[in-house]
C-alpha cells in the first residue's frame, strides 16, 4: 500500500500556519497617518506623501516591495498596520500590490493653511495626553493651530501679558 | 535593449499547458533558489502541473528569474532571455528582490535604466522589470513554495489574482471619532506604555494578546473597592492555569509597572514612561 503525500494545494484552499507572516494589510480606520510605519521599513515599501496644497496625505503601501520583517507592525501606535496569513500575492500586473490610504490635513483655524500632520495624529494626542498633568484649556486653544501660529499666538500672548507695558514705553522714549 | 512590444501587445495565440522553465540567479541570496528546490520535491510537486526544469534556454518558455538584478548578470539575464525561442517567452520574477529590488533597492550595485529616480514611483521600481518585461510577479522573502504554485497556476490559468489595488480616501473625521470613542477604564496613555513595556518582555508577535488580558483584569479590579489586592489576586489565580512561563512572568512585570505610572500621574510626579 503506499500513500500519496503530494500536496494537492493550488486545487484546494490552504491556510498557513497562525504565526506565518503574509502580507502587511493597513486597516484604513484605525490608521492616523503618522508614517511611523515609513520611517522603521527597511524596504522602503511604504510611503507618506504630502500635498499641503490641498491638504491630502497618502500612506501608500507597496506589498511587492515588503520583505516581511514585521517591523512596521512593532511601531505602529494605533496597531493599523498587522502582517496577515495570508500568503497569495502573485499577480500579473504590479498595480495590484498597492493601498493607499487618504487622509486629511489639519487646516489651521487662524490662518487656514495646511499644517503637516493630519486631523487624526491631534485627536490621537489628545487622547494620550494625560490631563491630570496639563492646563485643558491653554491646550484646546493652541493644539488646533499650525506650527506657524502656535509659535505667534504664544508669543503674542506673553507680550500682552507682561510686557505691553514695559514695551510701550520702550518704544516711546525711543521715538522722542 | 529588448523591444517592450511583445510585452505589452499581442495575446498569446494558445493556452499555456506544460511549461519548461529554465532558472536564473540574477543575484539571488539564495533564500529563493531554495523554495524553488523545494517545489520540485514530492511534496508540492510542480511536475503534475507540466513546470519540468531544463538545463539550457533554447529548450525553455519561461525564465525563472530570482534576485534583484545586479550589474555583473544583468548581460547574462539578457543573454539567457534572448536565447529563448521567441514564442512564448515568458518571465517568472520570483522573490520581492526580482519583483522590485526589495531589500537591495537601493544598493549602487544594481542594475538601472535611470540612476535616480526623480519622482516618486509607485508602484516602486527596480529588480528584473529593469531589464526584461515581466508576465508575473511573484513576491515574498522568500516566498513559500505554495506561494510560488500559486503563482504558476495563475499563469496558467488555473487559479485567479487574489489582490487588487486598494484605495481608502477618508470622508470626515467623524469615522475615526466614533472608534476612538470605546474608551477603557485605563488611560490611554498608561496602555501604550503598558504596550511598549510589553514588547520588551515577549515580543511584538504576542503583545496585544497578553496585553488583552490584563487590561481585562485591571477593568475588573478597577470596580472593586480594594483594586490593588484585587488585581494581584486575579493575576495569581490566572498564573495557576497559565503554562507559559513567559506570560506568567509578564503579567507580573506589567502589574508593578502599571501602578507606578498611575501613582505618579495622580500624584504630578515625574515618570519615566516606556515610550
Amino acid at each position: 500500500m503506499s500513500k500519496i503525500v503530494t500536496l494537492e494545494y493550488p486545487l484546494k484552499e490552504l491556510k498557513a500556519p497562525e504565526e506565518y507572516r503574509g502580507l502587511p494589510y493597513i486597516d484604513p480606520h484605525k490608521c492616523i497617518g503618522c508614517g511611523a510605519c515609513r520611517n522603521a521599513c527597511p524596504s522602503d515599501a511604504v510611503m507618506k506623501i504630502d500635498d499641503i496644497k490641498n491638504g491630502i496625505r497618502k500612506i501608500i503601501l507597496d506589498v511587492g516591495r515588503c520583505i516581511r520583517c514585521g517591523r512596521c507592525e512593532e511601531v505602529c501606535p494605533t496597531g493599523a498596520i498587522k502582517l496577515t496569513t495570508i500568503f497569495e500575492a502573485a499577480s500579473k500586473s504590479r498595480e495590484n500590490h498597492i493601498e493607499i490610504i487618504e487622509l486629511k490635513l489639519l487646516r489651521c483655524s487662524r490662518c487656514g493653511r495646511y499644517s503637516e500632520f493630519t486631523e487624526r495624529q491631534v485627536m490621537f494626542a489628545l487622547d494620550i495626553l494625560p490631563r491630570e498633568a496639563l492646563e485643558v484649556e491653554a491646550l484646546d486653544k493652541r493644539i488646533w493651530l499650525c506650527r506657524d501660529c502656535r509659535r505667534e499666538t504664544a508669543l503674542s500672548e506673553a507680550v500682552d501679558k507682561e510686557w505691553k507695558w514695559y514695551y510701550g514705553k520702550l518704544v516711546k522714549s525711543t521715538w522722542e | 535593449m529588448v523591444s517592450l512590444s511583445r510585452a505589452l501587445g499581442s495575446e498569446r495565440k494558445h493556452k499555456l499547458r506544460s511549461v519548461r522553465v529554465f532558472h536564473v540567479n540574477s543575484g539571488a541570496c539564495n533564500g529563493c533558489d531554495i523554495e524553488l528546490l523545494d517545489i520540485l520535491t514530492p511534496f508540492y510537486d510542480a511536475e503534475r502541473l507540466g513546470i519540468k526544469l531544463v538545463s539550457t534556454p533554447r529548450h525553455a518558455h519561461a525564465l525563472l528569474v530570482t534576485g534583484p538584478l545586479t550589474r555583473k548578470t544583468a548581460s547574462a539575464v539578457l543573454k539567457a532571455y534572448e536565447a529563448m525561442p521567441s514564442e512564448p517567452r515568458i518571465v517568472i520574477a520570483i522573490g520581492t528582490c526580482a519583483c522590485s529590488g526589495g531589500i537591495f533597492y537601493d544598493s549602487y550595485a544594481l542594475y538601472r535604466r535611470i540612476e535616480r529616480y526623480e519622482k516618486i514611483d509607485v508602484p516602486r521600481r527596480g529588480g528584473i522589470s529593469e531589464l526584461i518585461p515581466v508576465d508575473i510577479y511573484i513576491p515574498g522573502c522568500p516566498p513559500r513554495p505554495e506561494e510560488i504554485l500559486y503563482g504558476i497556476s495563475v499563469l496558467l490559468e488555473l487559479a485567479n489574482e487574489r489582490l487588487t489595488k486598494q484605495y481608502y480616501k477618508e470622508d470626515s473625521v467623524e469615522e475615526y471619532k466614533i472608534i476612538r470613542k470605546k474608551k477603557s477604564v485605563v488611560n490611554e496613555r498608561l496602555v501604550l506604555s503598558l504596550r511598549e513595556k510589553t514588547r520588551h518582555i515577549i515580543g511584538y508577535f504576542d503583545r496585544d494578546r497578553v496585553l488583552k488580558i490584563f487590561l481585562e483584569m485591571v477593568e475588573i479590579a478597577e470596580k472593586c473597592e480594594d483594586p490593588k489586592n484585587e488585581l494581584s489576586r486575579l493575576i495569581e489565580e490566572y498564573c495557576k492555569k497559565e503554562k507559559d512561563s513567559r506570560i506568567r512572568e509578564c503579567l507580573r512585570i506589567l502589574e508593578k509597572d502599571y501602578w507606578r505610572l498611575k501613582n505618579a500621574l495622580l500624584s504630578r510626579e515625574e515618570v519615566i514612561y516606556w515610550i
